[in-house]
């Protein structure tokens, strides 16, 4: 029961933790750790690495944005219980189209055309008025009050931000062991075998692809709660690109690791003034990618594992 | 011969992934044409590759005129000596016959372009030919041709005769004959023992990884019951490459 | 002034113009990137980086020595030399792990741009031009003004593309290259060094995007973000046209730079869309590009 220990320790944390350590750093490293998961999910399991997540999270955010409550009158307003779960779909929606557009491509080929999708789902946000409102987007967007409890108030945003991401850790685990999970690991191991019997790959490709829209739509949904805003900005070549920091941080091949990177990530953004000119913080951030890069390709977890098991292997020769 | 072989081999071990392909192999090549016989799968393409350093060894050396070059490139190896004709032949398939030849020809060596031409006519008709729009046969000439353009002092051949026509093994079989009265060490990998028993001096055969024997051609001839056990040919059935 | 069919037609003219000059430009731009990936496989990511560097050098260039065509050299050599090093320090070593050299690619563009930002700031740079390319002229046959550095620019493009297919297609080094396309290890069999014919290639795509970076910067501007534009289109171009190819280049930029300003000038929201769509269509229809090849 250790992962319900874990659960229960991190759910107790609101009652430790200050406001400026919950919600700049616990909630902000969930919320950034679940659309890293859906990253990591298609990279472990599709083996694909794709660039195009935080576009997904954006059609989230900005379906929130566009149907809710907003400051820009841009839009109109729909229920929650309506929004949200339309959110969710078209995230999910988009997260297959993607699969279907890149279905054929495989590594760096993958990669280039989720990153060309994002990028121009950004100058795309950046364009357009009637949908996106343009580069400035849309502000004063508020979260939902639930059964009497405000999702603005820090301890409730973070209890659903680490129920959303513990969830999303359990839908992963049951995705990967049902039939459908095992055609998408059957894909990522032998695509062109697959091909030989004739059985379709597109299925599958798509199906991984709109599972991970929806993680990634769960998580830009809580992500634009937590801003209370969203623009041209949050779908741009920064955030690509910090998720893609995050899950390498992490560990591509570990979808956990989404929430380890996750957290460094973080700290590291917070606490980086303090070591280095504010605004350099992308050198910061670009040469911590290049050493995790060059020193540890597999993430910080495996990294830390190779490391306790070179130690424990020390330690029992030196017993022998 | 022991002591001042072109090229010798000691102990050498290769693993590719979690397979362990090469079992401490020990050979040597001296003047006189080695062939290494073996069925599918015994590694002797391996070998062939290792040789090259397109496969780092995981252990053993490998002494090219008295030195050790298991840690040098691929191109370092071929700069110091070691020609090589690859298994599939590798033709450029973008590049033309004439600029095959181009790219590695270099002045003042033994070998020019116009001396390939001599030796494979057929090549000089072909010149302006990409590489995939040769036969079997040309492609063959051409992978050697290339290979002799670097004046090395030994040749490696891996399967030379695999998917051509008898009349041209045959020519290839004359080839190698008269590679070798120009001074160059030839190591031919064959899985045609009739072709490799009119190339070549002596024969190592090969199995699941390892050197077992080590005999001279004339040998290997007589002794159809050694075929028979590592090479799987039946008496008479040697002949049938003709 | 501008009147009935006339007036569209003067207005879809210089739109035309617009996008053959784009076109000229999202070349330049990829066809390095192309010839990279085309030999190492490597996705660079910070090509874009190595364009705008060569773009901030060479103005730096003519504005303390007035001379454009230092400028453009220098910002082709500065970009040249920046790109051996990536790929002589970082990716080379990496070499076969194309994750991970897309990965630190990207590590590096994000340490450029931010390096860049800090030395030459957020400002918009124009380069200015030499006597002959600054004004304009009326061009026959058409009836339309359009500015001397444009027209330039597209000249530019077609000799840069005839010299690269003809080292490519006629020299020894092309021949060279062409065949560690199809077969490194055999390449590498016959005695190339090919860790050098790469960091080569690397800079060779440096000086072409450094070179289009002056360019860019003459005949439009450059600021921060300049790169991922570039670093975009020469992405969207390279998987239209095919990848590693010079033909395929030119065919991609001509199809995304006249697509862009279509879309621009008939459809000013929406322009994004068209290179989105170009791309679904072309990888739905043909995945490896136009005139790309199969992969083996």
């Amino acid at each position: 029961m250790r992962p319900a220990g874990y659960l229960l320790f991190l759910a107790l944390l609101p009652l430790v933790l200050n406001d400026f350590w919950l919600t700049l750093v616990a909630t902000r490293a969930l919320i950034l750790g679940i659309i890293a998961l859906s990253l990591t999910f298609l990279a472990t399991y599709l083996g694909v690495v794709s660039f195009a997540q935080a576009t997904l999270a954006g059609v989230a955010g900005y379906t929130i944005a566009y149907f809710g409550p907003n400051t820009v009158g841009v839009g109109f307003e729909l229920p929650f219980l309506v929004s949200i779960p339309l959110a969710l779909i078209l995230s999910t929606i988009t997260g297959g189209a993607i699969g279907l557009i890149a279905r054929q491509s495989r590594g760096i080929y993958a990669i280039m055309i989720t990153l060309a999708i994002g990028v121009a789902f950004f100058y795309f946000t950046r364009q357009n008025y009637a949908l996106f409102n343009g580069w400035t987007g849309f502000s004063g967007i508020r979260a939902p009050e639930i059964a009497g409890v405000s999702l603005r108030d820090p301890a409730a945003l973070y209890l659903l931000s680490l129920g959303t991401a513990a969830l999303a850790m359990v839908l992963v685990a049951g995705f990967v062991r049902s039939p459908m999970g095992l055609s998408v690991q059957a894909v990522r191991d032998a695509p062109g075998r697959l091909l030989a019997l004739g059985i379709p790959v597109t299925t599958p490709i798509v199906t991984a692809f709109a599972f991970s829209g929806f993680l990634a739509g769960s998580g830009g949904i809580l992500n634009i709660w937590y801003q209370e805003r969203i623009s041209s900005f949050s779908v741009g070549l920064g955030p690509i690109i910090d998720i893609l920091i995050v899950s390498v941080i992490g560990g591509l091949r570990h979808p956990s690791g989404a929430f380890v990177g996750a957290v460094v990530f973080v700290l590291l953004d917070t606490f980086a003034v303090d070591l280095i000119d504010r605004e350099r913080f992308n050198t910061l951030i670009g040469a911590v990618l290049l050493l995790i890069v060059i020193v540890a390709p597999n993430g910080l977890q495996q990294l830390a594992k190779d490391g306790f098991g070179r130690l424990r292997q020390s330690n029992s020769n030196a017993t022998e | 011969m022991a002591t001042d072989a072109l090229l010798r081999i000691d102990g050498l071990d290769l693993h590719y992934g979690s397979s362990h392909v090469l079992h401490g192999v020990n050979l040597q090549i001296g003047d006189r044409p080695l062939g290494i016989l073996g069925r599918n799968g015994m590694g002797k393409t391996s070998l062939c590759r290792t040789i090259m350093g397109l496969h780092p060894n995981s252990a053993g050396r490998i002494l090219f005129e008295g030195s050790d070059i298991s840690g040098l490139p691929p191109e370092r190896r071929a700069q110091a000596g070691l020609g090589y004709v690859p298994q599939g032949r590798r033709i450029f398939r973008s590049l033309s016959v004439e600029e095959h030849l181009r790219i590695v020809a270099r002045k003042g060596g033994n070998w020019s372009i116009d001396r390939v031409y001599e030796t494979f006519p057929r090549l000089k008709e072909r010149r302006r030919n990409l590489g995939d729009r040769l036969s079997g046969g040309e492609q063959q000439m051409l992978a050697i041709g290339r290979a002799l353009l670097l004046n090395p002092r030994l040749l490696v051949l891996d399967e030379p005769t695999e998917g051509l026509a008898p009349a041209i093994v045959s020519d290839v079989v004359d080839l190698i004959g008269k590679i070798t009265t120009e001074g160059i060490a030839v190591l031919l990998i064959e899985q045609n023992l009739h072709a490799a028993l009119a190339a070549v001096d002596d024969v190592a055969i090969m199995v699941g990884g390892e050197v077992v024997e080590t005999m001279t051609a004339d040998a290997l001839d007589n002794d159809q019951a050694m075929q028979k056990r590592h090479l799987g040919l039946e008496p008479g059935q040697a002949g049938k490459g003709e | 002034m501008i009147t009935g069919m006339g007036g569209h037609m003067t207005l879809f003219l210089i739109v035309t113009l617009n996008g053959l000059t784009l076109a000229a430009l999202y070349f330049l731009a990829a066809s390095g990137f192309s010839l990279i990936f085309g030999l190492m496989r490597t996705v660079n990511m910070a090509h874009g980086a190595l364009l705008l560097l060569g773009g901030y050098v060479g103005y730096s260039v003519v504005d303390t020595t007035g001379s454009w065509a230092l400028g453009v050299l220098s910002g082709g050599l500065a970009a040249a030399f920046a790109g051996a090093i990536v790929q002589a320090g970082v990716l080379g070593w990496m070499q076969g792990d194309e994750l991970r050299q897309t990965l630190a690619s990207i590590a590096i563009s994000i340490i450029m741009a931010d390096l860049m930002l800090w030395y030459w700031g957020g400002l918009t740079y124009q380069v200015e031009l030499p006597e002959a390319l600054s004004g304009g002229q009326r061009l026959p046959v058409l009836g339309v003004g359009y500015a001397n550095i444009r027209l330039a620019l597209m000249v530019f493009a077609l000799v840069t593309g005839l010299a690269l297919w003809f080292l490519i297609q006629r020299t020894r080094l092309g021949a060279v290259i062409r065949a560690g396309v199809d077969d490194q290890d055999m390449l590498r069999a016959l005695g190339f060094p090919i860790n050098r014919i790469f960091i080569l290639v690397f800079a060779l795509g440096g000086l072409l995007a450094g070179m289009a970076g002056v360019i860019a910067a003459s005949a439009l501007s450059i600021a921060p973000g300049t790169d991922l534009q570039f670093l975009l289109s020469s992405l969207v171009v390279v998987i239209v046209g095919g990848m590693g190819s010079v033909g395929g280049a030119a065919l991609g930029a001509l199809l995304v730079g006249l697509a862009e300003q279509y879309g621009l000038a008939y459809a000013p929201t929406y322009g994004a869309v068209f290179t989105f769509a170009i791309m679904v269509v072309v990888l739905a229809v043909r995945p490896q590009g136009l005139l790309g090849r199969a992969e083996k």
